[in-house]
């Protein structure tokens, strides 16, 4: 019997001589593993019982997991597959599996989680890993030169226009629907994210916004409270909750020290990372550009003109070029996996703005030094809007303006048309797809470092966060950072168009020089939008427009 | 001995000269390669038009055309033999290489510059049109390949600088050194390392400004923010830096060959005239070196005109393009931006400039050390 087996029954609650007399042989009660557990406790108490075990795999503080963790999480989280599937059922399929190797995530983690299911199923996994920035160009290609060599891929909700848009994928079945119950998604991850003509394609493995993280530590350090108040700051020293402040804090900590160490405020992420750095300006921009009463922040949604180009974002490229003498010297070549997970998990940087793996990693990365002293909020907001209907800015009523930026909407896998024309192939495709979306398996990943963060409704369940080991008060900050994300009335939504990141990949060639001071704020802006009007009547304005109002919802 | 008798360009047993080939053989041959070529012509015909869809007859893919060439290939051999009897036979041995590099080297190469007259967006909802010379406009009013170009200029000028570090190493281990085998592997080392490697160890780890030992020396040394990256001037010169590390060690290679070549004779004729070191050096050796000299720059400045997995890896071409080269800007256009049509542009107009460049640059070497010599 296998060691991880027979721990699962013993804290599913059955004692040793339990176990001994409920299984004839060995092999039947491996075979037997999920119906197994059900027999020896009730159903819910089962899935209870998993969920915490699977959460102490290797435990919050232990260690960062391991290649042999994620097949212990794999295998402890087959029971829905094992309704679903014969074993080997799927014996000679081979299937191909292109994603990303990030951080050593995403990829690194689906081969571990999915060799129980290969060994249950019968089938094998070839695997197509991609570093993030090479990411793009390498579907772009497949799909334009008709040489799509996978049958499964991980993408993000942005991509959809590319490839569910030309009928490259295909249609969810319903009984994977009912697997990885999709009611579970939190509310911004329901259609129309993953689908297409009102067609289902995706299985949801993470949600995404961009959040806030902030150094408690420094935010309550007395010394710094007293030359921030003998310096004349306004208001109380304290976490920014504006992007004003996030500019007045950052200049006053160039040169400030807390416990001997240098101290900077916000990192920004200036160097190009492939189109994924442009959501870091974006996140700058949001509370500035995204208008309660307007849908669209980026483009006019009836013509596709540029608002990059608006006093908005403007003021946020402004806001970059005035942080960055204050920040790190050499903070221009940043990327933002240096920000991330060389500077503020190092220690440097007072605040930052990532994606919610950042808070996962905080306390669970071995190279992390501010587990203990990170805290979440949405992203910061701004005391007036820009308004690009009446080409104003406005002061709101109710207070400062927040834009919680959905950055690129959650990884997502998905399964190639091509697979269709062989139904065995098919469904041995959806149901790995499936098993990466599980919804326990999917705690797990939004416990630890995994390249995904929480996305269904069961992942606010404090009590089984902190029963992993999480400290009450930093998960409850972290969740909450990214519930009011989602959730917020004024979210700015990624545009799911074609070529999405072709522009974000100019904008940021563009800023890189504007940040670099070879052209003004507003002089980059107007080159930028002059390359996205160039870009748009390339890939075609009028698909471009009807596209870009249906993913948002007009 | 009879075969003793036979003149020495006898004819093979199995051979037969072309004027001994039977009129029936040649025809055959001929109607051999007209039939092959004739199907291979109608096999792109009908590829084309399927393609352009004018007809609705054609293959899916283009592999049939290639079947259809190699098919051509082969009947091409064997009617030279039948056609031209040993002459054919000796065709034999350089058509697979010619047939090769037409469908590896030419055939590509001219469907590149096609490539570079059409408007062929990856993502774009119509697919590839042509466009005439509108990318070639465009390219001549893009500033950033202007400044790709301008940064290429001094990364080629920095060619000098590694010449003659990589001379002066040369010289050194050419000289009665202790451990000198030992050095000289050592200091190939680097040359046997990925760039992408250097990149990491040294970019993003020696030189990284918090922690690396590079910029921790350079603090010490007075230099207070040694960021290496950060500001135009110092991030070009630590690129160039990083570049000339993997690379002087195959210049240095090359001119310690030239020295070891060098006569002996030659250099004691110049000591028993009295000369010193440095007129030994500067009247004898860089004269006799010259040849040597200029093949080591021309073909560092070849590598050197390909730069960019350096430029990539560490800073993306910045900080403000300070640091991008015409080979990284291409990589962003076409691969990041999925902007092909635009990106075999820049890429064909390069590899002009290259071949007439390289091509001015042999003519003045030529010239140059016939001048000098």
């Amino acid at each position: 019997m296998k060691v991880s087996l027979y721990n699962q029954l013993v804290r599913a609650g059955a004692t040793r001589r339990d176990v001994m007399k409920g299984a004839a042989s060995m092999a039947a009660v491996a075979a037997a593993s999920g119906a197994g557990l059900g027999a020896l406790t009730r159903p819910a108490a089962a899935a209870d019982d998993l969920r915490a075990q699977i959460l102490q795999i290797p435990g919050v503080g232990k260690g960062q997991p391991t290649d042999a963790d994620f097949q212990q999480v794999g295998e402890l989280c087959l029971g829905a597959t094992k309704a679903n599937v014969k074993e080997g059922e799927f014996a000679g399929v081979e299937l191909t599996f292109m994603g990303l190797n990030n951080q050593n995530l995403h990829n690194v983690l689906f081969r571990g989680f999915l060799k129980a299911w290969e060994t249950y199923t019968g089938a094998k996994i070839n695997w197509i890993d991609l570093a993030q920035a090479d990411y793009n160009p390498r579907l772009q290609q497949a799909i334009a030169t008709n040489t799509i060599d996978f049958d499964i891929v991980e993408m993000g909700a942005p991509f959809e226009g590319d490839v569910c848009g030309k009928g490259l994928t295909s249609e969810m079945p319903d009984w994977v629907r009912q697997q990885i119950d999709m009611d579970d998604l939190v509310a911004y991850l329901k259609p129309p994210v993953g689908t297409w003509d009102g067609k289902q394609y995706r299985v949801t493995v993470d949600g995404d916004a961009h959040n806030f993280n902030y150094r408690t530590d420094v935010f309550a350090d007395a010394d710094l409270a007293k030359a921030w108040k003998d310096g004349g700051g306004g208001g109380e020293w304290g976490v920014p909750k504006t992007w004003q402040q996030v500019q007045a804090v950052t200049k006053f900590l160039k040169g400030k020290q807390v416990n001997g160490q240098d101290v900077f405020g916000y990192l920004d992420a200036p160097k190009p990372w492939g189109g994924f750095g442009f959501y870091f300006l974006g996140s700058r921009a949001s509370a500035y550009a995204k208008h309660p009463d307007d849908k669209a922040w980026l483009f006019d949604p009836d013509t596709m003109k540029p608002r990059i180009n608006n006093p908005a974002w403007v003021r946020a490229i402004q806001d970059v070029i005035d942080a960055l003498p204050s920040e790190p010297q050499d903070q221009i070549n940043a990327d933002p996996n240096q920000t991330c997970f060389s500077q503020f998990l190092g220690g440097t940087g007072s605040m930052l703005v990532w994606w919610g793996d950042a808070g996962s990693n905080v306390k669970t990365n071995d190279s992390s030094v501010v587990g203990d002293v990170t805290g979440f909020s949405i992203l910061p907001g701004s005391d007036d809007v820009y308004n690009s209907k009446t080409g104003q800015w406005e002061k709101l009523a109710s207070g400062p303006n927040h834009a919680p930026n959905c950055a690129y909407i959650g990884w997502g896998v998905y399964v190639m048309a091509r697979v269709d024309s062989d139904e065995k192939k098919k469904k041995a495709a959806w149901s790995a797809a499936a098993h990466l979306g599980g919804k326990d398996l999917s705690l797990w990943c939004a416990a630890y470092p995994s390249g995904f963060q929480p996305y269904r409704n069961s992942h606010f369940n404090i009590p089984e966060w902190v029963a992993a080991g999480y400290d009450e008060a930093f998960i409850s900050s972290y969740l909450k950072s990214e519930a009011d994300s989602y959730n917020h009335p004024n979210a700015a939504i990624e545009p799911r168009i074609p070529g999405i990141f072709q522009y974000y990949s100019a904008a940021e060639d563009i800023l890189a020089n504007t940040f670099a001071g070879k052209m003004k704020a507003q002089e980059g802006a107007d080159a930028i939008a002059a390359a996205w009007e160039k870009l748009t009547d390339q890939i075609g304005r009028e698909n471009q427009i009807k596209l870009y109002k249906a993913s948002l919802g007009m | 001995m009879a075969d003793q008798t036979l003149p020495t360009n006898a004819w093979p047993a199995n051979a037969a000269p072309s004027d001994l080939i039977s009129p029936g053989r040649k025809r055959l041959g001929r109607a051999l390669m007209a039939i092959a070529t004739l199907g291979l012509l109608a096999v792109i015909a009908v590829q084309i038009l399927y393609k352009t869809e004018v007809d609705t007859i054609g293959f899916e893919t283009w592999r049939p055309v290639v079947y259809a060439y190699v098919l051509w290939g082969v009947a091409l051999g064997i009617g030279q033999v039948l056609t031209r009897g040993e002459d054919g036979q000796r065709a034999l041995f350089l058509l697979p290489a010619l047939l090769f590099t037409i469908a590896m080297v030419i055939f590509p190469t001219l469907f590149g510059f096609y490539i570079a007259l059409t408007d062929w967006n990856l993502s774009s909802f119509s697919g590839r049109k042509f466009n005439g010379l509108n990318n070639f406009w465009q390219m001549l009013a893009d500033p950033y390949y202007r400044n790709a170009l301008f940064n290429m200029v001094l990364y080629v000028l920095a060619v000098l600088v590694e010449y003659v570090i990589a001379f002066g190493l040369a010289l050194l281990l050419n000289a009665q050194i202790r451990a000198r085998k030992f050095f000289r592997v050592v200091f190939l080392l680097p040359l046997m390392l990925s760039p992408v490697a250097v990149s990491w160890m040294i970019g993003k780890s020696l030189m990284e400004y918090r922690f690396g030992p590079a910029a921790a020396l350079a603090r010490q040394l007075g230099w207070e923010n040694p960021a290496f990256f950060s500001n135009p001037i110092t991030a070009r010169i630590s690129i160039m830096v990083l570049d000339a590390w993997t690379f002087i060690p195959f210049m240095m290679i090359m001119l310690l060959a030239g020295l070891q070549a060098m006569s002996r004779e030659v250099l004691e004729a110049a000591r028993v005239d009295g000369a010193n070191a440095w007129q030994t050096f500067w009247q004898v050796i860089f004269p006799l070196m010259l040849p040597v000299s200029v093949t080591a720059i021309i073909l560092r400045i070849i590598f050197k005109l390909k730069l960019a997995d350096i430029i990539i890896t560490v800073t993306s071409g910045g900080p403000g393009g300070a640091t991008d080269s015409v080979s990284s800007f291409i990589y962003r256009e076409y691969r990041d931006r999925s902007n092909v049509g635009y990106g075999t542009m820049l890429a064909m107009a390069y590899l002009i400039i290259i071949i007439v460049f390289v091509t001015w640059l042999l003519k003045f070497a030529n010239r140059f050390v016939r001048n000098v010599n």
